[in-house]
């Protein structure tokens, strides 16, 4: 029981560390937005790298979650003859939800894996010791860059995904089920509001920050060679999934009220 | 004490419960090659990133050209970070970037444009006897390579003082060597206040104005070359002559 109780201390104990200290780290990479010169050509390149290099596997993903909605929408609604809301549901589920958390899991798998396997490597090989000694602040040189660029280029994939989402489900709603092209449409405009994609949009673009901040923190602060590196970069992953996930619930009911 | 470019005053540093540094003093005068020596693990490297002003101390101040750097603010600090050139162990080069752009970083920083930074890395790169590699990639060069252009890099903003981690370590004797006449040659060309650590007490005899051995944490001794090598200390004199018997016990291993 004891022992049960230590490790469940020592669990909240690294918990709130860890967050307080992403924390500080948010506070540092505000301060640093806010001073100038902007990195414009370190933010274009990593908005390059998010967003530009994401934008194959949002396609293949967007594309196949569009098709299995409207596939498991259309057999299910079939059976009280509700075929023709297909557009609809699948418009709302992918502007609302699909797009914003497959778009953020896809940047966190690929570009946040990516930051921290970088900032790890730079950390262990004193390169980040080097800028300081170079007179250049790590922060605001490798960090600020990278969450701009999450804040801005997340809502972009996230259209991105939607519109190729609903284009996926158009394929199997009109050219498989044979269903009317004009009501898919129809239906997909008349029940989706605007505030349906600002929300998803909202959504898109704190993901973005997160995963960019979460994922540098792990980099960053890499201790212990090659395989703290490795650490860093599970560490990175894992956390951002799962900031995605549970803020998704968190942010959908701050929105919806 | 006008003269002295680098003063650490009675330094401690703690990781957790490693007392690293217990009570450091060091003064290095203008123009001075001062080489620290010591085992792994001495707190050399811990020293080094107190006097550039990477890590902190507990307690103890160090002063740069007469300015405590350990109360300064982080803009302040940069302004004096501009004094310093610095060659890391691993060159510590940024992968992302070409050699030419490694060189002339702090300049392009600071405002140069790009073809008169390329010019001036040019000319660092053959300061330090490098040719026509500007454009490659950092991991298309050798471990010797890397390291001058590390030092090309270190010197490119026309620093005061240069600081040493471990120059020779993980090269060949020769290109070992090479790097020792690069560092002397840096110092009668350029007049820089030098700082290097080492455990290679030949590249010490080499380079240094004055030597000082850190053990556990403090300066045990420092004079020239000469005095140290015939030094009645029998730690240091241990350590110079690399004798695994005497004063210093390496820990689970026992003369038999």
């Amino acid at each position: 029981m004891l022992r049960f109780l230590a490790l469940l201390g020592g669990i909240i104990l690294r918990f709130t560390e860890t967050t307080g200290r992403v924390l500080l780290l948010l506070l540092q990479v505000i301060k640093m937005m806010l001073i100038p010169p902007l990195e414009i050509r370190n933010t274009f390149k990593q908005a390059l790298e998010i967003g530009v290099r994401s934008v194959p596997v949002v396609l293949v993903t967007a594309v196949f979650t569009g098709m299995v909605l409207a596939l498991q929408t259309y057999t299910g609604f079939k059976r009280f003859g509700a075929e023709a809301l297909v557009g609809s549901v699948v418009a709302l589920s992918m502007t609302r939800e699909m797009g914003p958390v497959l778009t953020g899991l896809i940047v966190a798998g690929r570009a946040g894996a990516a930051m921290a396997a970088e900032l790890g490597t730079m950390r262990v090989t004193e390169q980040i010791d080097a800028l300081e000694t170079l007179a250049t602040d790590p922060v605001k040189y490798l960090i600020v860059p990278r969450f701009i660029s999450g804040l801005v280029v997340m809502p972009m994939l996230t259209v991105v995904a939607d519109m190729i989402g609903i284009l996926g489900g158009y394929a199997i709603a009109v050219w498989y089920y044979h269903t009317s092209s004009i009501l898919y449409w129809k239906r997909a405009w008349d029940y989706l509001e605007l505030s349906d994609l600002y929300g998803g949009l909202i959504k898109a673009s704190f993901f973005g920050g997160m995963i960019a901040l979460i994922c540098c923190y792990e980099g960053f602060y890499t201790e212990g060679g090659a395989e703290g590196v490795g650490k860093a970069t599970t560490g990175a992953v894992v956390i951002s999934f799962m900031t995605i996930l549970i803020s998704d619930y968190f942010l959908t009911a701050w929105l919806i009220a | 004490m006008a003269d002295s470019v680098i003063e650490v005053v009675d330094v401690h540093k703690s990781f957790g419960d490693n007392h690293v540094l217990r009570g450091v003093n060091l003064r290095v005068e203008k123009g001075q090659s001062m080489v620290v020596i010591g085992g792994s693990g001495s707190g050399k490297s811990v020293l080094m990133k107190h006097i550039i002003g990477l890590l902190r101390p507990d307690s103890g101040r160090v002063l740069i050209s007469g300015v405590d750097i350990t109360r300064l603010d982080k803009k302040h600090l940069y302004e004096i970070r501009k004094k310093f050139g610095m060659l890391f162990q691993g060159a510590a080069l940024f992968d992302s970037m070409t050699v030419w752009e490694n060189v002339s970083f702090a300049l392009t920083r600071s405002g140069m444009k790009d073809r008169e930074a390329r010019m001036v890395a040019i000319e660092k790169l053959r300061l330090v006897g490098l040719r026509n590699v500007e454009d490659l990639m950092p991991s298309e060069l050798s471990g010797g390579m890397r390291k001058r252009v590390g030092l090309a890099r270190a010197i490119a903003h026309k620093p005061e003082i240069l600081l040493y981690d471990e120059p020779t370590t993980g090269i060949d004797p020769i290109m070992a060597d090479a790097i020792n006449e690069l560092i002397i040659k840096m110092r009668e060309e350029l007049n820089v206040t030098s700082v290097a650590i080492t455990h290679d007490m030949h590249s010490a005899y080499r380079i240094a104005g004055r030597i000082a051995f850190l053990y556990e944490g403090q300066i045990v001794e420092e004079g020239a070359p000469d005095e140290i090598q015939n030094t009645s200390n029998p730690l240091t004199k241990q350590f110079i002559t690399g004798s695994f018997e005497g004063p210093i016990k390496v820990e689970g291993i026992s003369v038999s």
